[in-house]
C-alpha cells in the first residue's frame, strides 16, 4: 500500500510537473528538531510542516497531514538552507573576458544543470548559490541565482525565476591586468577602472534618452524619428540606474570600495553588494551606511597584491559596524562546508551563534533580493532547509538531509558514490579538471605565464 | 578479390577535345529492384532517366536508342540520400586582415566571425574535400554549410554531381550559425555569443523598420543598413531559417531559448545527445537533423571483466548504460513522431552505413531510417518536389546496392547523382560462414612494408604484427607530421576476419589526437586497402609481408 502511494505520489507529481512546467514542491513534516531559524530564535524539540513547498506551520506536537512524510529529527538541528553568495558552480562559461563591459551577457544563458558540484554543495546543506560572472571585466555579466535543484534537465529549473536580477562588477587588478596590460585599453589602472563606470552609466542615461525620445515620437503622425540602434550592453546599464539589478562588486582594496560608493552615490545607486572586500574593514562604517553591505572569504588572502592587507576578523568588524554582513566560497570546493566558514567568525571575532549563521542564509538572502522568500525558517517561506547531526558552527558536524521547497535532494543515507546526472559514453574515465573556472583570456603575455604557474599550484579566488 | 576493373557504363565521346564529355545522358537500369520510397516493398522494375530526370519507370517501358543499359536484375535501387547539414566540399575562407586600429573587444563583424552575407557556395568545390566519400556512401544532394566563426554566412543545397557541371539546386536556403565564440576577441563565449546574436537580430529588425520609414516619409534620416543587417533580413522577415549547430542537449536547449525569444525559423543539425529534448524539439516543431555517427565503442571495449573493484564495474555499467541509450535515441525520435534527417557535420563517411546498421539494430525502423535519409532531408530543405524518392519527373538521383541496402552484405556498387554514374568497387565476400572457409584467417603476423597515398604525397613504413595469445600485437612506424622523421606507435584493436584485416593507431598532431583506421583485403603476401584518418578522409593504402613470421 505504502508502495502505491509512493507510485502514485510520484505520478501526480510528474503529472503536475508536465501540465505546469513547474519545478517540484514536496510536503515534509520535520519532528523534534531544534530547530535554528536565525531571524526568530532557537527553537526545542520543534516540528516544521511543508507544504506544496511552503514552511506551513512552526510548533510542537504538529501531526502530519495525510500522505506527508515525517521525518524524526530528534537530537538534529533544523536550519535554514545555506545560501552562497558567491559562486560558479553549474555554469558553461564563466568569463566573457572580451570587453572592459560585457553587462549584455547572461549566466542564466550557459547554467549547466548536471554539474557534480550541485550536488557536493546540497551535501554541504548549500541550497541556493549565486552562480557569477567571473571579475575579468569592470562589468562583467548578469548572474543567475540557481536553487540547487539536482536532476532537474532544464536548465531553467533550476534557475530561481523569482530572484531578482544581479550583475557582476569588477575592480583593481583583474580588469586592469586583462585588459590593460593584455590588450593596452582602458582599464590600466584603479584610476581607468573608475572612468570606465561613468562613462557606461554616462552613456546609458543617453541611450535611455534616445529610446525614450524616439518611443514618443513614434506613434505620432508624420514621426521622422528612427530607432536608436539596439544596446542590450547600454539598456542593462540604464536598469542598473533604474534599480532594477543589484550590483555585486568584486573588490579588495579600501580606496576602491569608497569610490565605487562614490560612483553609486553620484549616479543614485543604491543596490550595490561588496564581494570578497578584503579591505571592508577599514570602510565598514561607509559599506553600512551606503551599501547593502558584503560578502566575504572567511579567511583567504596573499593570492596576488591587492589581497595582503587582510584580516579573518573581517566579518566580524563588518558586522558589528552594521553592515549586512555574509560568507561566500566562490569555489567548488570551499561551497561544500560553508558552515565551517561561518563558524570562523566566532574563533575571529566572537559573533553569536545568530550573527554567524546569518552569514551564510539570511544576509546573503538579503544581498541577493531574496530574504522574502528564504533565508529563515519561517511560515511562509520556502522550504529550504537542512538537516544537521550537531550543531551546524560545530567542527563535528554532518549535514543530513537537504531540501529545496520541500522535496529531499541530498541524504547522507540514501547517497550512492556515483551521482552523475549525464555520463559520457564514449569515455571510460571521464576527465576531471581542477580548476574549473579562471579568469584568463589569452595566453599571449606574460601574465599568462604568471597566471599559468599559480593556476597549477593553488586555486586562484576571484 | 576485386572485380577485375570497374564495370564502367559511362562511353565517353570521341570529337570531344578532352575526351569527357558522353556520347550519351540517357540510361535506363533495367529490371532492377527498385525502393521508390521509405516504406514501399521493392519492386522489380526498369527505370528510364535522361538529363538527370526520371523520365519513366515500370516493367514494360519502351526504351529509346540512345538509351545506354545497365543490367539492374541483381541490383536494389533506392532514392538517393541528402544531407541536410554538410561540410562537404567546403574550404575554410582566409581570415580577413585585422585592421590597425583593431580592438579586441569591439572588432568588426567580418573579424568576429560574424558574415551573414557569405555563401557556402563561394566555399565549395564538388572535388573538394570528403565529397567523394559522401557520395560513395550514397548521398546526392548536400547542403553545406559554409565556414567560420558564430554566423559563417548562407548554406546552399549543392547536389554532388558531376566535376563539369554547375552543382548547386539553391542558394541561400539558411543561415548556419553555433556557438563558438571567437579567439582572442569579443564574442570570445558561448555566452558571448548568445548575447550578440541578440543584439544582431534586433538590430536587423530596427534596421528594417527605419528603412520603410525612410521609404514611406520624408525628412527621415537616411537608414544605414550594415552588410550583417541587410543579410540577415531574409531570417527576421521569416524567409529562411536559421541552422543552428548543436550537438549537445544543452546546445539544443539554448538555440530552441532563441527561436522562442525571437520568433525565427528554426532547423537544429548535428545533434549527438537529445534524448532529454526529444519532446521539447516536438512541441517546439523545431527541425532536426541528427549526427549521422554513433558513438564509438572503445570505451565499452576496454572493459575489462576481471581485477576490478565493485566500484569500477558500477562505473562501467553506467558507461554501458549510457552508450545503450545513445544507440536508442533515433529509435526514441522516431518513436516519438519527429520527422528527422541527418547531418554528417563532423561524422566519418565510412562508417555511416555502420552507424544507419546499428541504430537500425536499436530500434530504428528501416522505413524511418530511409525516410530519415531521403524524404525527410527533402522536406525540411524544401525540395521534396525534385527530390528524395524515385518518381516519374524527379531527379535522377540514386544509390544502387548489391543488397538490401541496410543489410551487413550490402554494398553501393552505383550512385546516380544528377543522372551522372558514379562507379564503386564491389568487394566479393569471402565464403565464410557458408561452411566453406577459406583456411581460416589469412595469416598476417610478421613483418611488413607499406606506403600511403594522401593529398601530401606517397608516404610508407613498417608494420610488425605479432600474435599475442589470441590477440594480435604490433607496432607502425610513420611519418611524423610535424617532420620529424619517422614515428613508431603501438597498433591496437587488430581484428582479422576472413581476409579482411583491420586496425587502429593513434597519431598525434599539432597538439591533437587522432586516431587511424585501417582496413585492407589481404590476397597471399599483399594487403590493398584504405587509411581512413578521422574527419579527414579515406586514403588508399597497400602493403606487403615481407617475413611473415614462422611462429603460423
Amino acid at each position: 500500500m505504502k508502495k502505491l502511494n509512493l507510485i502514485l505520489a510520484a505520478l501526480l507529481g510528474l503529472g503536475l510537473n508536465y501540465s505546469n512546467a513547474q519545478t517540484q514542491k514536496g510536503n515534509v513534516l520535520i519532528k523534534n528538531a531544534t530547530v535554528l531559524t536565525v531571524t526568530k530564535g532557537n527553537l526545542e524539540n520543534t516540528d516544521v510542516l511543508v507544504q506544496n513547498g511552503i514552511i506551513r506551520q512552526v510548533g510542537k506536537n504538529l501531526s502530519a497531514p495525510a500522505g506527508v512524510e515525517t521525518i524524526d529529527a530528534s537530537g538534529k538541528y533544523l536550519m535554514p538552507g545555506i545560501i552562497d553568495a558567491h559562486s560558479h558552480v553549474a555554469l558553461d562559461v564563466v568569463n566573457e573576458a572580451s570587453s572592459p563591459i560585457t553587462s549584455e551577457v547572461r549566466m542564466k544563458d550557459v547554467v549547466n544543470p548536471f554539474e557534480i558540484g550541485i550536488y557536493r554543495a546540497l551535501a554541504g546543506g548549500v541550497t541556493i548559490s549565486h552562480a557569477m560572472h567571473g571579475s575579468a571585466n569592470v562589468v562583467g555579466g548578469q548572474n543567475a541565482t540557481l536553487k540547487h535543484r539536482w536532476g532537474a534537465k532544464d536548465p531553467s529549473d533550476i534557475i530561481m525565476q523569482d530572484a531578482p536580477r544581479t550583475i557582476k562588477f569588477a575592480l583593481g587588478e583583474n580588469p586592469t591586468r586583462v585588459h590593460g596590460r593584455g590588450n593596452g585599453i582602458q582599464p590600466r589602472t584603479r584610476m581607468g577602472v573608475e572612468a570606465v563606470l561613468r562613462n557606461g552609466f554616462n552613456e546609458a542615461i543617453q541611450y535611455k534618452k534616445g529610446w525614450e525620445t524616439y518611443n514618443t515620437a513614434k506613434g505620432q503622425k508624420g514621426n521622422t524619428k528612427t530607432p536608436p540602434v539596439y544596446n542590450e550592453r547600454l539598456q542593462t546599464l540604464a536598469d542598473i540606474l533604474d534599480g532594477k539589478i543589484i550590483i555585486h562588486c568584486h573588490s579588495y582594496r579600501a580606496d576602491e570600495i569608497y569610490m565605487l560608493i562614490n560612483v553609486a552615490k553620484d549616479f543614485g545607486i543604491t543596490k550595490l553588494v561588496f564581494q570578497h572586500t578584503n579591505e571592508g574593514f577599514k570602510v565598514a562604517p561607509e559599506i553600512a551606511q551606503y551599501t547593502m553591505g558584503a560578502s566575504v572569504f572567511a579567511d583567504w588572502w596573499a593570492y596576488k597584491m591587492e589581497v595582503y592587507y587582510s584580516t579573518a576578523f573581517n566579518a566580524a568588524i563588518l558586522q558589528r559596524n552594521g553592515a549586512i554582513t555574509s560568507i561566500n566560497s566562490d569555489s567548488a570546493e570551499l561551497i561544500r562546508h560553508l558552515y565551517h566558514e561561518a563558524a570562523k567568525t566566532q574563533r575571529y571575532g566572537g559573533l553569536t551563534d545568530e550573527e554567524a549563521l546569518a552569514m551564510i542564509t539570511i544576509n546573503p538572502a538579503k544581498q541577493l533580493g531574496i530574504d522574502d522568500k528564504v533565508g529563515s525558517i519561517e511560515v511562509g517561506k520556502q522550504a529550504d532547509l537542512v538537516i544537521f547531526e550537531g550543531h551546524p558552527l560545530s567542527s563535528y558536524t554532518v549535514p543530513q538531509m537537504t531540501f529545496v521547497d520541500g522535496v529531499k535532494y541530498f541524504d547522507i543515507k540514501a547517497d550512492p558514490d556515483d551521482q552523475r546526472q549525464f555520463v559520457s559514453a564514449t569515455e571510460m574515465v571521464e576527465p576531471i579538471f581542477l580548476h574549473t573556472h579562471e579568469n584568463h583570456q589569452c595566453l599571449q603575455d606574460v601574465d599568462a605565464y604568471f597566471e599559468a604557474f599559480q593556476g597549477a599550484f593553488i586555486e586562484e579566488k576571484h | 578479390m576485386l572485380i577485375s576493373g570497374f564495370l564502367s557504363h559511362a562511353a565517353w565521346s570521341q570529337s570531344d577535345p578532352t575526351g569527357k564529355r558522353r556520347i550519351t545522358d540517357t540510361y535506363a537500369i533495367t529490371n532492377a529492384t527498385i525502393f521508390a520510397s521509405p516504406g514501399q516493398p521493392g519492386t522489380k522494375a526498369t527505370l528510364l532517366f535522361r538529363e538527370g530526370v526520371i523520365i519513366g519507370m515500370g516493367p514494360n517501358l519502351s526504351l529509346p536508342k540512345e538509351a545506354q543499359l545497365i543490367a539492374g536484375d541483381s541490383l536494389f535501387i533506392y532514392p538517393g540520400f541528402i544531407d541536410g547539414a554538410s561540410s562537404a566540399g567546403i574550404t575554410k575562407p582566409k581570415d580577413p586582415e585585422r585592421p590597425k586600429d583593431f580592438v579586441s573587444s569591439n572588432p568588426p563583424d567580418e573579424i568576429a566571425g560574424i558574415t551573414p552575407w557569405r555563401s557556402a557556395t563561394d566555399q565549395f568545390s564538388i572535388t573538394g574535400n570528403q565529397v567523394d566519400d559522401w557520395r560513395k556512401a550514397g548521398f546526392t544532394i548536400s547542403q553545406v554549410l559554409p565556414d567560420g566563426g558564430m554566423i559563417p554566412g548562407k548554406a546552399a543545397i549543392m547536389i554532388l554531381g558531376n566535376s563539369g557541371s554547375v552543382n548547386v539546386i539553391q542558394e541561400n536556403t539558411a543561415l548556419a550559425a553555433n556557438f563558438s565564440g571567437a579567439r582572442g576577441m569579443y564574442p570570445a563565449t558561448a555566452a558571448g555569443v548568445i548575447a550578440k546574436f541578440r543584439d544582431v537580430y534586433q538590430n536587423t529588425t530596427l534596421a528594417l523598420d527605419h528603412s520603410r520609414l525612410f521609404a514611406s516619409t520624408a525628412g527621415v534620416k537616411r537608414p544605414e543598413m550594415t552588410p550583417t543587417h541587410t543579410a540577415m533580413a531574409a531570417v527576421v522577415q521569416g524567409q529562411i531559417p536559421v541552422i543552428f549547430k548543436a550537438e549537445t542537449e544543452l546546445e539544443a536547449r539554448r538555440a530552441i531559448a532563441l527561436q522562442k525569444e525571437f520568433g525565427f525559423k528554426l532547423v537544429l543539425a548535428g545533434l549527438d545527445n537529445y534524448e532529454n529534448v526529444i519532446d521539447l524539439i516536438k512541441s517546439s516543431g523545431t527541425a532536426v537533423l541528427i549526427k549521422l555517427q554513433v558513438p564509438d565503442d572503445k570505451a565499452i571495449k576496454n572493459q575489462k571483466s576481471d581485477s576490478v573493484t565493485t566500484a569500477t564495474k558500477a562505473q562501467y555499467a553506467r558507461v554501458k548504460e549510457a552508450y545503450d541509450k545513445a544507440l536508442k535515441q533515433a529509435s526514441l525520435l522516431e518513436k516519438a513522431g519527429v520527422p528527422f534527417g541527418f547531418s554528417t557535420l563532423d561524422a566519418k563517411p565510412g562508417d555511416a552505413m555502420k552507424a544507419l546498421r546499428t541504430m537500425i539494430k536499436n530500434g530504428l525502423t528501416e522505413k524511418t531510417a530511409l525516410a530519415a535519409l531521403t524524404t525527410n532531408p527533402a522536406t525540411i530543405l524544401g525540395i521534396g518536389k525534385t527530390a528524395g524518392t524515385i518518381e516519374k519527373g524527379k531527379m535522377a538521383n540514386f544509390v544502387i546496392s548489391t543488397d538490401s541496402i541496410f543489410k551487413e552484405e550490402a554494398q553501393i556498387k552505383h550512385v546516380v547523382v544528377d543522372g551522372y554514374i558514379f562507379d564503386y568497387e564491389v568487394k566479393k565476400k569471402s565464403a565464410n560462414g557458408n561452411g566453406k572457409t577459406e583456411n581460416g584467417p589469412a595469416a598476417i603476423t610478421g613483418q611488413w612494408d607499406y606506403t600511403s597515398q594522401t593529398p601530401a604525397g606517397s608516404s610508407g613504413g613498417e608494420l610488425i604484427i605479432a600474435k599475442n595469445g589470441v590477440e594480435y600485437t604490433g607496432t607502425i612506424t610513420y611519418t611524423d607530421p610535424s617532420g620529424n622523421g619517422k614515428v613508431t606507435a603501438p597498433i591496437k584493436n587488430v581484428s582479422v576476419s576472413g581476409k579482411t584485416l583491420t586496425f587502429q593507431f593513434d597519431v598525434s598532431a599539432g597538439g591533437m589526437s587522432l586516431t587511424v583506421d585501417i582496413t585492407g583485403e589481404i590476397t597471399g603476401n599483399a594487403m590493398d586497402g584504405t587509411m581512413s584518418v578521422g574527419q579527414f578522409g579515406s586514403f588508399p593504402l597497400t602493403a606487403k609481408l615481407n617475413s611473415p613470421s614462422l611462429s603460423l
